[in-house]
């Protein structure tokens, strides 16, 4: 293990151990999720999204265009512009101004792109005093630490620590369970600062180009007070906040509030255009800088696939339902970008080295692609870094060359599954769970039991238990997945007997393989297209009325197929047929279910395809009802499980932390069975529940069904 | 009428208080009744432009229950000015927002470093968002210098625990007269 790894490590043991962080991230990702359902109740947010794409795509397109407008615009109002083309360049002109106009004390209000270029430091070292205003920022400040959240810098601090920092500050004896009161503490000794203070620093949420007018977000109002006490104003803004107009702002304003904390706009919206009224001196107006940086962003704006960054609003939303920020908090998951946009804004503007340490954090669930405001695909962007930065460094893991050689051919792959089974014989016990385990899954693997490989899998099973149907209703064809193939191919014959029994014909195409999933996962582009070919060619979408799958993840990543091959027509056609059990079920089939399952109590869990991917779980909630089971959800049931893939095994305590929290979740409902639709789901939360000593049982969702008919 | 009632809930929503007026009299006598029911030992009122007619006529109440009328120089005010009356050029029903042409210093400091700011805005000039005011945004930023805000609700943080508190940096409360249209 290398050092920035050993380092990584460590520090991820470091906020595991952080109790509070733990509680108050729960207590943050719990209250979010409801918030920004509420804030979107009644406004459309894929138009919105869509809205977003289009003025940051515009902004793009004519960047160098609408650079020149606001430089001008700006400059004929009397504000100075400036150039910097990295962190230490920008750094300089703001000194250089603070130093020209005599400068001694400054207010800054919150600003990521300040903290991008550790400006603090910069004006610290030359003698300044630099006093942060927004209270979070204000608090990390006196800590000396970075912010742990984009819009919530603050959130890994408990009240405890923050009233003991206020009591410093004050002499005064501070009560911390008065939230107000040290609230208060900040309006009051901040408040001085703002009036004293020769030069106001803020950021910029939009620059627009047809006006020159900076558009700031904030909710406390102190960018309202740096911007109008000092006599200057120093704005220190990305090149990316460039926009058209205040009709792209306005636009980009409707989603990030609802996205970052769930407001519907935040208590503060300020528009500032040339120089404003100034009183306290004779030329009675203010002087206005703005310093554009660049860092990275050009290099961004020209590249074929990272140009999606640019459609980032900076809303922090992809780190609020992040399972691994949820689990570790902003300082572990992330340089000073926090979230998955921060696993891709380190590379470009804080070099390969910070960003190697953080790329392999994402567990590839979706959520954050899910919620974007920018509709931005960030787990695949995360992993085209990932893939750069093996580039750069001039090797592969053997782990990926190998899997991808072995998978690239189904014939090698299924009869090395076919012959884990032999392996394992010594070590596996009655249960079917792998007691003993080999030495690669000891140590930090032992938070879950691993699951025994089936005595025959599926595919051998088929020609004895396809279903003997006359006249069917409909023709359907079966797509398995490795892990129900191989490891729990009882929930593929729980499936198809429901079938039989609705009188539907049912076809398994032997030459299916891996979706191609796993592959993706590792950046394997080459072998993803060649399984995404095999699997095409296995199937003739014309011969089906639909594709089922019981895996979410397959369904994600099969209706992927039209991106992925050159087969285009035949991928849609494909795509367009892929359903989940779940949905099929409840939508199409709408099995008789003779047998109520009342005396039997359930919870769900949804799996992080279904929801964010496939948008399919609502079905399976109807199917579970459908049964007549006591369904009780689980206040969490939507959140990862930690699973993820080859996640768990590269972060096993990550990993190991969201799924016994998933798995107190499900204990307290008091539910004997966790119904879910995933065969990866019920891997990792059947190793949790059986590690945890409890009798509750992880089934497939179809298993379940068939129990009821 | 649909405007006012969507945008009564939404800035009640944000702890705003909503409150209809005839008269630009009435609200000095709403500003009045303020300081009588907060019990602000210090009486200073904040009121960079108003309706002169109507100030003019509560000269002599404002004298005899010791409220100042602050017309300017309002940054040396620093500690605080307990109220703030100004006018709002638009409020927006969907979020229950204030829009204030805040290009005079004074106005400014008026919305900002007074602990209850009070505005009073035309029912006729309620729209339904903000792209109903487009134009007028539009107008209001092409000028040589402006300062436009979007106010909604008071000044708010929930930096620590995420627990709501307001009044970190600007006001503790928001009141909006609406004027209703004759």
């Amino acid at each position: 293990m290398n050092d920035l790894k050993k380092d990584l490590k460590k520090e991820i043991k470091e906020s595991l151990g952080n109790e509070f962080l733990r509680k108050s991230m729960d207590k943050f990702a719990l209250a979010y999720r409801g918030s920004h359902e509420k804030a979107y109740a009644d406004i459309n947010k894929d138009k919105l999204v869509l809205n977003v794409i289009h003025s940051k795509n515009s902004a793009l397109e004519q960047m160098e265009t609408l650079r020149s407008q606001f430089v001008e615009k700006a400059e004929k109002k009397g504000v100075k512009v400036h150039f910097a083309k990295n962190a230490l360049e920008a750094n300089e002109l703001i000194a250089k101004i603070a130093e020209d106009t005599g400068s001694t004390k400054i207010v800054k209000s919150k600003s990521m792109t300040s903290e991008e270029t550790l400006l603090n430091h910069h004006l610290v070292d030359k003698g300044i005093k630099v006093t942060e205003t927004d209270l979070g920022e204000w608090i990390i400040q006196m800590r000396n630490e970075g912010p742990s959240h984009m819009v919530m810098p603050a959130i890994h601090l408990s009240r405890y620590q923050v009233s003991d920092l206020f009591e410093d500050v004050t002499r005064r004896k501070q009560n911390p369970d008065d939230i107000d009161a040290l609230v208060k503490v900040a309006r009051k000794e901040l408040r001085k600062e703002f009036a004293g203070a020769d030069i106001g620093i803020t950021g910029a949420n939009f620059l627009l180009a047809d006006t020159g007018t900076i558009g700031l977000v904030t909710n406390e109002g102190n960018a309202r007070l740096a911007t109008t006490f000092p006599k200057t104003h120093i704005v220190l803004a990305g090149i990316d906040k460039i926009v058209p107009g205040i009709k792209d702002a306005l636009n980009i304003i409707k989603v990030l509030p609802r996205n970052a904390t769930g407001q519907t706009l935040t208590s503060y919206v300020t528009w500032i255009t040339g120089q404003n009224e100034y009183l306290d001196d004779d030329t009675g107006k203010k002087d206005v800088h703005i310093v554009l940086l660049d860092n990275g962003r050009s290099e961004i704006a020209s590249d074929p696939v990272f140009s999606e960054i640019f459609q980032c609003v900076r809303c922090g939303a992809c780190a609020n339902v992040c399972p691994v920020y949820r689990m570790v908090g902003g300082h572990t998951m992330g340089h000073i970008y926090i979230g998955a946009i921060g696993l891709i804004l380190t590379y470009f503007f804080h070099g390969k080295n910070e960003a190697e340490k953080l790329i392999g954090n994402c567990i590839s669930c979706g959520a954050c692609k899910n919620i974007c405001a920018g509709g931005i695909d960030l787990p695949n962007l995360i992993k085209s870094i990932a893939h750069r930065i093996e580039n750069e460094n001039g090797k592969s893991p053997f782990s990926g060359k190998l899997l991808s050689a072995v998978m690239g051919n189904r014939k090698l792959f299924h009869t090395l599954l076919k012959f884990g089974k032999f392996a394992q014989a010594p070590v596996k016990d009655s249960g079917g769970y792998l007691r003993h385990l080999p030495m690669m899954f000891s140590g930090e693997h032992n938070f879950r039991t691993i699951p025994a490989i089936a005595d025959k899998p599926f595919r051998e099973m088929w020609n004895e238990i396809k279903p003997k149907v006359n006249n069917p209703k409909m023709k359907i064809a079966l797509f398995a997945g490795c892990a129900q193939d191989f490891i729990y191919p009882e929930q593929l014959k729980a499936f198809v007997e429901i079938l039989e029994k609705e009188n539907i014909e049912v076809d398994f195409p032997v030459e299916q393989t891996c979706c191609g999933l796993p592959l993706k996962a590792m950046d394997r582009p080459g072998t993803v297209k060649d399984i995404a070919d095999q699997n095409l060619e296995a199937f003739d979408p014309s011969k089906y009325d639909h594709i089922v799958t019981l895996c979410a993840s397959c369904a994600s990543h099969l209706s992927e197929y039209p991106k992925i091959t050159g087969s285009v027509t035949k991928a849609v056609e494909f795509a367009d047929k892929i359903i989940t059990s779940g949905k099929f079920l409840s939508e199409i089939v709408k099995p008789e279910l003779s047998k109520k399952l009342s005396n039997k109590k359930v919870t769900f869990h949804c799996p992080c395809h279904l929801n964010n991917c496939v948008k399919s779980d609502e079905q399976a909630r109807d199917m579970i009802r459908k049964t007549g089971a006591d369904f009780i959800r689980a206040e969490d049931e939507m959140s990862c499980c930690g699973f993820g893939g080859s996640y768990s095994i590269k972060y096993p305590e990550i990993s190991a932390g969201i799924l016994n929290r998933k798995i107190n979740d499900f204990l307290k409902t008091g539910a004997e069975e966790i119904i879910t639709e995933c065969p990866g789901c019920i891997l990792q939360l059947r190793g949790g529940a059986d590690k945890s000593g409890s009798e509750i049982v992880v089934k497939h969702l179809a298993e379940l069904i068939r129990e009821a008919q | 009428m649909k405007n006012y009632e969507k945008f009564k809930e939404k800035a009640e929503a944000v702890s705003g208080v909503v409150k209809k007026i005839q008269s630009h009299e009435e609200a000095l006598s709403y500003v009045e009744n303020l300081f009588l029911e907060y019990g602000f030992k210090e009486k200073k009122l904040a009121v960079p432009e108003f309706d002169e007619k109507a100030l003019l006529s509560f000269k002599e109440i404002f004298n005899e229950k010791d409220i100042q009328i602050l017309k300017n120089g309002l940054r040396n005010y620093e500690n605080g000015i307990e109220v703030g009356l100004t006018f709002a050029d638009f409020a927006l029903a969907d979020t229950g927002s204030l829009v204030i042409n805040s290009k005079r210093e004074d106005i400014r400091f008026a919305t900002m470093i007074t602990n209850i700011h009070v505005a009073v805005v035309n029912e006729s000039r309620i729209k339904e968002n903000t792209d109903d005011i487009e134009n007028e945004l539009t107008k209001m930023l092409s000028e040589d210098a402006g300062y436009v805000a979007f106010i909604t609700g008071a000044s708010r943080t929930a930096d620590i625990e995420r627990v709501l508190a307001l009044g970190v940096h600007g006001p503790l409360e928001l009141h909006i007269l609406v004027m209703e249209d004759k």
